[in-house]
């Protein structure tokens, strides 16, 4: 059981490790903490969901299908939000973001109703794995992010756009003197972030059935959790991270209860927070 | 002279003007409805609350999304203490300020050495903390199913006196109870205390630097918002009679930040220019709550960049530039 | 005035560095009690985080820090302005623009009005009268430094000078009894630098308060203070009557150097 256990929590994890790396580049990007991230995964698997279910596609062609339209989503509240706050104060930003997450969510109860829809795609069938039956999609999950991570560590190391990310990152006034457009690389950077979710949203929609307006909340409190563990704006911290918060929940899920599981995130947040060396709050001298 | 940290000699219009609001709010159930004094005492419920989240908030600075996680608490203290006690309800009410303080004090003390978004994403975690312990406590709580047939507010000194059962009734003790809150607010508002939590908000290092013990005043904020939010758990639970873990939802809390940013930061009249708008209305209205939290969401994100002080910004600004002369005479003096 | 020379701050052997930058190398200093103590030195050479280090802005990384008799070093912001009566300016003038220029000094006057803590809560008759009495000193103190026309203004919508004035009176109000003034003259008008400079002295007078001033403006600093120390890279170049200092070569060197 344990290393059943284990393999699912990797694979829970890689789904967080996904939805998280995104979170983490929008703030390292733009300096704040993007609330309404798990809405974006609710509106990836929503809207494969919606290919399949309505527009009778199969599940290969509602991937594509729903990162393009969670993709166009985002651009538009890039575009028209998200830009804005690259200077604005951090509560300002959680209020912000708040308010869209509370305008996607409800928007996608209104168009869909607010029972939950069965995801109907994905390849569920078991393959063998390290002497063990894993479904296919889980293998592919796990996949998918290892190769994502990968992407992104040489997009932000070697590519030139990901220059641009490490320059707005470490400081946005001399952007402005070089040249770089910090509101170009905010919008590119949290369309990416955002998208990153959505896929993570229609990968895992086959393995958790349910899809609702709702299911993205949880999501975005289990990022914060798993970008603080992993050092906000570390990327390979946050593979570790959502390894470790997948794993943990796994291993308390299997042993103490499921009911616990989700609290496991909150716990592990709450504890990282309170060790995070503090020193004194004026270590900057402000005048 | 806007709200912001007014605390000044110019008192005497504002308390005839509040004196005519108090007078018209005792009239109120004389020309309207059941049903409108119904959305009133749900405004109200929400407006005990959102008195406490201002003064976190508004008037310390500081984004506190816990506040609904103490009124749970204030909710189910309260109900719990009728339910096997049958205690009065002053009571009840009392304790139900007085619980949720002090479970805010050791969530407090970690807390607070915490920073801007940590800061906001631990009180977060303290409202999922407390739905845990409503949800899993289940010889206390009775878990997900929640408590019910909790009694109404029975108002006598210990035993015997008056239940009140009907929406007039409802509303008169929710306007005395508001009343009070706001008293209470205004007392910490306007107090020494209050004057260094208005620094502190402004800029926390002159504030230590002229004398602020800005950590206790910020624990204070945090432990009396607590306390405000607790009253609101105390007449909710009473008026509804029920209570769940659903009322650590997240609705909640949206419900409350909006009546305080969109109404008004930092003044006290804003929350309850908030809470009449956004949720008397919505109400009266019968709006469908999913519209009503596209609509909450839509007035979190705009006020930022259009109103962040709230609707009572607004309208001063509006008023000022309707009214120029009594402005500029005002700036004289 | 003291028959002896007292001592109002020292401070021994304190050093601070952030990371690699050493800011303040090595400094013994005494500052007599009553006295006005200039302190200059080219860009970086520490001024501004020594006054940091006094006032518990920063810790310092070594070293002593005394108020008087009293070792302050480690201690709280608040508690130093609160029990030390030590204040300080900051570079840029910082108010609470958000309160009236009155709001601002009854603020500063509260810590000693209210030094309890549960006081500060209380809103009955008692306190009501002290935070009168505030108000009314506060009124005396504007109108001392020429900014009572502007009692309910709000101090965000004052100009520059007027907010570093109402700095200046701000940290008159809880009886001070060391001042360090950062720049104080820095980006103001002559009127108003003559108009500090007459309140520097009147208070220094009767009430023998000290004064520490950190500044570029020689001139002023000449005229106004007693003693004048150089400081450069952290280290105490000079120190002694403000004519023979500014004669120093060595002085003249460090700031055509650094």
């Amino acid at each position: 059981m344990l290393q059943n256990l284990l393999t699912d929590g990797l694979v829970i994890g890689s789904v967080y490790a996904l939805v998280s790396v995104g979170m983490t580049v929008i703030l390292g990007v733009l300096g704040q903490i993007n609330f309404a991230h798990g809405e974006y995964y609710m509106a990836g698997a929503f809207a494969a969901w919606w290919g399949i279910d309505r527009l009778g596609l199969s599940y290969v062609a509602a991937i594509p299908l729903a990162l393009v339209i969670v993709a166009a989503i985002s651009l538009a509240i890039g575009y028209a939000v998200m830009q804005r706050l690259v200077d604005v104060s951090f509560d300002a930003g959680i209020i912000a973001t708040l308010g869209i997450s509370l305008l996607l969510q409800n928007t996608a109860t209104l168009l869909f109703g607010g029972t939950y829809q069965i995801f109907d795609g994905g390849w569920l069938e078991p393959v063998r794995v390290l002497g063990e039956d894993v479904a296919q999609q889980r293998v592919l999950i796990f996949v998918v992010t290892l190769a994502v991570f990968g992407g992104l560590e040489w997009l932000v190391r070697k590519s030139r756009f990901g220059k641009q990310m490490r320059a707005v990152a470490q400081n946005v006034e001399c952007c402005h003197i070089l040249g770089v457009d910090v509101r170009r690389v905010v919008l590119i950077t949290f369309v990416l972030g955002t998208t990153l979710a959505a896929l993570s949203g229609v990968l895992t929609a086959p393995i958790v059935m349910n899809v609702y307006g709702s299911m993205g909340e949880a999501i975005t409190l289990k990022s914060f959790a798993v970008i603080v563990m992993g050092g906000m704006g570390n990327i390979s911290g946050t593979l570790l991270a959502g390894w470790l918060l997948g794993i943990m929940e796994s291993l308390v899920a299997g042993y103490v209860g499921l009911q616990f599981r989700d609290a496991v995130a909150f716990a592990l947040l709450v504890l990282v927070l309170m060790w995070r060396p503090s020193g004194f709050f004026t270590t900057k001298a402000r005048y | 002279m806007s709200g912001i940290g007014s605390i000044g000699p110019h008192v005497a219009k504002p308390v005839a003007g509040g004196c005519l609001v108090v007078a018209s709010l005792v009239l109120l159930p004389v020309v309207a409805t059941s049903y409108q004094l119904g959305t009133l005492v749900v405004s109200m419920v929400f407006l005990l609350p959102a008195l406490g989240l201002n003064l976190i908030l508004g008037y310390t600075g500081m984004l506190s999304l816990a506040q609904m996680g103490f009124f749970g608490v204030g909710g189910y203290t309260s109900a719990l203490l009728a339910m096997h006690f049958g205690t009065p309800f002053w009571l009840n009410f009392l304790a139900a300020c007085v619980v949720p303080a002090l479970v805010a004090i050791p969530l407090a003390i970690p807390a607070l050495r915490l920073r801007h978004t940590s800061f906001v994403m631990c009180t977060i975690a303290f409202v999922f903390i407390l739905e845990s312990v409503s949800k899993n406590w289940v010889s206390v709580t009775r878990g997900d199913m929640g408590l019910s047939s909790v009694p109404r507010p029975r108002l006598g000194l210990w035993s015997g006196g008056f239940e009140v059962h009907t929406v007039v009734q409802y509303y008169y003790l929710g306007l005395l109870l508001c009343m009070l809150a706001v008293a209470a607010l205004v007392a910490i508002v306007r107090s020494p205390a209050g004057r260094y939590m208005i620094a502190i908000r402004e800029d926390e290092i002159l504030a230590a630097s002229v004398g602020g013990r800005t950590w206790h005043y910020r624990l204070a904020a945090f432990v009396l918002s607590a306390a405000f939010a607790g009253a609101g758990g105390s007449y909710y639970v009473h008026y509804i009679t029920v209570i769940s873990p659903t009322v650590f939802d997240p609705s909640y809390t949206n419900t409350v930040l909006v009546v305080v940013l969109g109404g008004g930061v930092g003044t006290i009249s804003g929350p309850i220019l908030g809470s009449v708008v956004f949720v008397a209305l919505s109400e009266a209205l019968r709006v469908a709550p999913e519209l009503r939290m596209m609509i909450y969401g839509l007035i979190l994100t705009v006020s930022v960049f259009a109103f962040p002080k709230g609707l009572i910004e607004l309208l001063a600004s509006v008023a000022k530039r309707a009214w120029p002369l009594r402005a500029r005479r005002s700036h004289a003096d | 005035m003291p028959t002896e020379p007292q001592t109002a701050l020292s401070l021994r052997g304190v050093k601070k560095s952030f990371g690699p930058i050493v800011a303040v190398a090595d400094v013994d200093l005494d500052i007599a009690a009553g006295g006005i103590c200039g302190l200059i030195g080219p860009n970086g050479s520490g001024k501004s985080t020594l006054f940091d280090c006094c006032t518990g802005l920063v810790l310092p990384t070594a070293g002593r820090i005394l108020a008087g008799p009293t070792d302050i070093t480690g201690w709280e912001m608040a508690r130093i302005a609160r029990q030390e009566r030590l204040f300080r300016s900051f570079q840029k003038a910082v108010v609470f623009r958000a309160l009236s220029a009155e709001e601002n000094l009854v603020l500063a006057g509260q810590m000693a009005a209210f030094p309890g803590l549960v006081s500060t809560f209380s809103f009955g008759p008692i306190s009501r009268r002290r935070v009168r009495d505030l108000r009314a000193r506060a009124g005396e103190l504007l109108e001392r430094v020429g900014l009572a026309h502007m009692r309910h203004a709000k101090a965000g919508e004052m100009s520059f000078g007027q907010q570093k004035l109402l700095q200046f009176a701000s940290m008159l109000m809880p009886e001070p009894r060391i001042i360090l003034l950062d720049e104080p003259f820095a980006g103001i008008n002559p009127v108003l630098i003559q108009r500090i400079v007459d309140n520097i002295r009147m208070v220094n007078r009767e009430g023998g308060v000290t004064f520490v001033i950190v500044e570029h403006n020689i001139d002023v600093l000449r005229e106004l203070s007693h003693r004048l120390v150089v400081l450069s890279r952290g280290r105490i170049l000079a120190d002694g009557d403000p004519n023979d200092v500014i004669r120093d070569p060595r002085v003249v060197e460090a700031y055509l150097a650094g």
